[in-house]
């Protein structure tokens, strides 16, 4: 709860909900809102530290001191626990009651996927699965999935019959479709799924240096990998590389110096797992094949990011993305034989602006980022691969301010100019005229410091004291996800 | 959105400013009895263009977390829509004593 101070401030974030309750309640009073807004409070600081403040609940929605259901304490009886729902056959009192529903559905959902039904089809079980179920508690012993994918047998156990089957299971061909319609296919279920943007790369004889170097091709029919051996195979065949943004949070960096607030940075990994499971439990239950999809199981995400075009490489070393700045993490990658259409790299004037911006490099505590305005052919070091005219960074220093007591630093993506909340018209104005007139790129860097971004935020404001139904789900930004 | 959302409130003000602005210019224009000439129009409409930039960049800045670029975009764009004012309001008054003395 607020201290007295605290009355009297009023913080950013508040000043559109103040103005805007005191206005409102202005504009309302005719309604009658107005006298329900100030009922019982002195001023609008009461009302707002008042135990009905604490969930925010509509005007029109009252707390009662008893549920409108009717209840009787004196006689409720203790149900047992979810093991006597009629999800377990022997809650039935007739088992075989339970068998027959159990059968008439698998018969009902294969003769739907059979019949290509509308919501019911082979992709539409697919993504179902994906979602259902894959989260990783089926796919290994850990969240991440493993080399190959799901790879597990349909549970006839389960209460849910249809789970994790695939094609074969149905009794259909695997999924037919165009490259360009697999490839839409793949990016509406990898927006349900959670990517924020994806791209296709097909593995060729360069894209594949792309690639750990500890993975090989074989002349096999599917992958395999021997991990105790060190040894990833991926089939001599067509493949291509699933490449998925997944978003990290800009709301939530602007509450630490860190910029980073409670690794908002790194809580992008989790879901990037999570995610990786459910791509590879989708294209399995297409009847495709799926490899790695955890965070770092197949290659380079920059690289890959760079060729899907999902952004360009920036002075920082990391992926820039005209719509999400630098702040993702990670450019996921699977690998998969389902054909796609290739999405083609991009130039939105983002590596020329780097050119002249270095504002990555100068608000770099560790001074990793090099200040060198042209890009450069580099490498040599274990750490780095030759190969890329880039803004090569001193890596270890990086990795020496982070270890040395600041993990979630996220400086570098925070203030970049292209890492914007998408709310004002004015950034894709700025944006527009970096991808079509470079000769201002000087100009709208010196603007975004005069203007104030990527300065530190204010540390007196914190997230625990927010309605926590103002805090964005996920603590994803609605306006970028 | 929920139904009463306070960024509705204040995109329904701008429309309430530049709506009774244009009354009252509207007004102004009848009573001394001018008729805008063609340039004219066009900084009218450019200087509303700009002033509906000014408030849309304003309001999202503050939802973005930004209140320091809220307030420069107030004086970045709020500057030249002043100049266009003043160079409007002279013209005008410019035709407007002409008139007077003829």
């Amino acid at each position: 709860m607020a201290n007295k101070k605290d009355h009297s401030t009023v913080g950013r974030r508040d000043f559109m909900k103040k103005l805007g309750m005191g206005a409102g309640a202005f504009g309302l009073g005719a309604a009658g809102f107005a006298g329900f807004a100030a009922d019982g409070f002195k001023d609008l600081d009461e009302m707002m530290e008042s135990p009905l403040a604490e969930r925010k609940l509509p005007f029109w929605v009252k707390e009662v001191d008893e549920p409108t259901v009717k209840i009787d304490w004196e006689n409720m009886e203790i149900f047992h626990g979810p093991e006597n729902t009629l999800f377990n056959p022997a809650s039935w009192e007739n088992p075989q009651d339970y068998m027959d529903i159990y059968n008439r559905n698998i018969a009902s959902t294969k003769k739907n996927v059979q019949d290509n039904v509308p919501g019911l089809s082979l992709k539409d079980r697919a993504l179902a699965d994906a979602n259902c179920w894959g989260w990783g508690g089926r796919s290994g012993a850990d969240l991440a999935p493993p080399w190959s994918g799901a790879d597990v047998k349909a549970n006839p156990k389960w209460e849910h019959p249809t789970m994790f089957y695939t094609p074969e299971d149905y009794g259909v061909e695997k999924h037919q479709g165009t490259p360009e319609e697999n490839s839409k296919m793949l990016r509406s279920a990898g927006r349900i799924m959670g990517a924020s943007d994806m791209g296709f790369v097909k593995l060729d004889e360069k894209t594949k240096k792309l690639l750990w170097g500890k993975i090989t091709f074989e002349d096999v029919e599917k992958g395999y990998a021997e991990p105790e051996n060190n040894k990833f195979v991926l089939p001599n065949k067509e493949l291509w590389a699933v490449c998925s943004v997944i978003p990290q949070s800009l709301w939530m960096q602007q509450y630490s110096e860190r910029m980073s607030w409670a690794s908002s940075n790194t809580m992008s990994y989790s879901r990037a797992n999570i995610y990786g499971n459910r791509m590879s439990v989708f294209l399995r239950g297409l009847g495709y094949q799926a490899y790695g999809g955890d965070t770092e199981s197949i290659g380079r995400s920059v690289g890959f990011g760079v060729m899907a075009g999902l952004g360009e490489y920036g002075r920082a070393g990391i992926l820039v993305s005209p719509k999400y700045g630098t702040d993702i993490r990670t450019v996921l990658i699977t690998i998969t034989d389902l054909p796609l259409a290739v999405t083609k790299p991009i130039d939105a004037g983002i590596t020329e602006f780097c050119k002249t911006c270095k504002k990555c490099g100068e608000m770099c505590p560790s001074g990793a980022i090099s200040m060198e305005e042209e890009p450069f052919w580099g490498g040599g070091a274990a750490y780095q691969a030759k190969g890329i005219k880039g803004w090569y960074m001193d890596a270890k220093k990086c990795y020496s301010y982070m270890l040395g007591g600041e993990p979630d630093c996220s400086r570098c993506q925070t203030v970049c100019p292209f890492t914007k909340f998408d709310e004002a018209v004015v950034h894709d104005l700025i944006k527009l005229s970096i991808g079509s007139a470079p000769a201002l790129n000087s100009a709208i860097r010196k603007m975004d410091d005069v203007f104030g971004y990527g300065e530190e935020p204010d540390l007196n404001e914190t997230p625990w004291d927010l309605d926590p139904m103002d805090i964005p789900l996920y603590g994803l930004d609605k306006s970028r996800s | 959105m929920g139904l009463v959302s306070w960024i509705w409130f204040w995109y329904v003000l701008v429309g309430f400013i530049m709506g009774g602005g244009a009354v009252i210019i509207r007004n102004l224009l009848r009573s001394s009895q001018l008729k805008l000439v063609w340039y004219e129009w066009i900084l009218m409409i450019i200087s509303y263009a700009l002033f509906l930039f000014m408030a849309q960049t304003f309001i999202a800045s503050f939802q973005e977390f930004e209140p320091k670029a809220a307030w420069f975009s107030v004086i970045f764009i709020g500057i030249p829509i002043l100049l266009i004012a003043v160079v409007l309001f002279r013209s005008l008054k410019k035709r407007y004593t002409k008139k007077l003395n003829s």
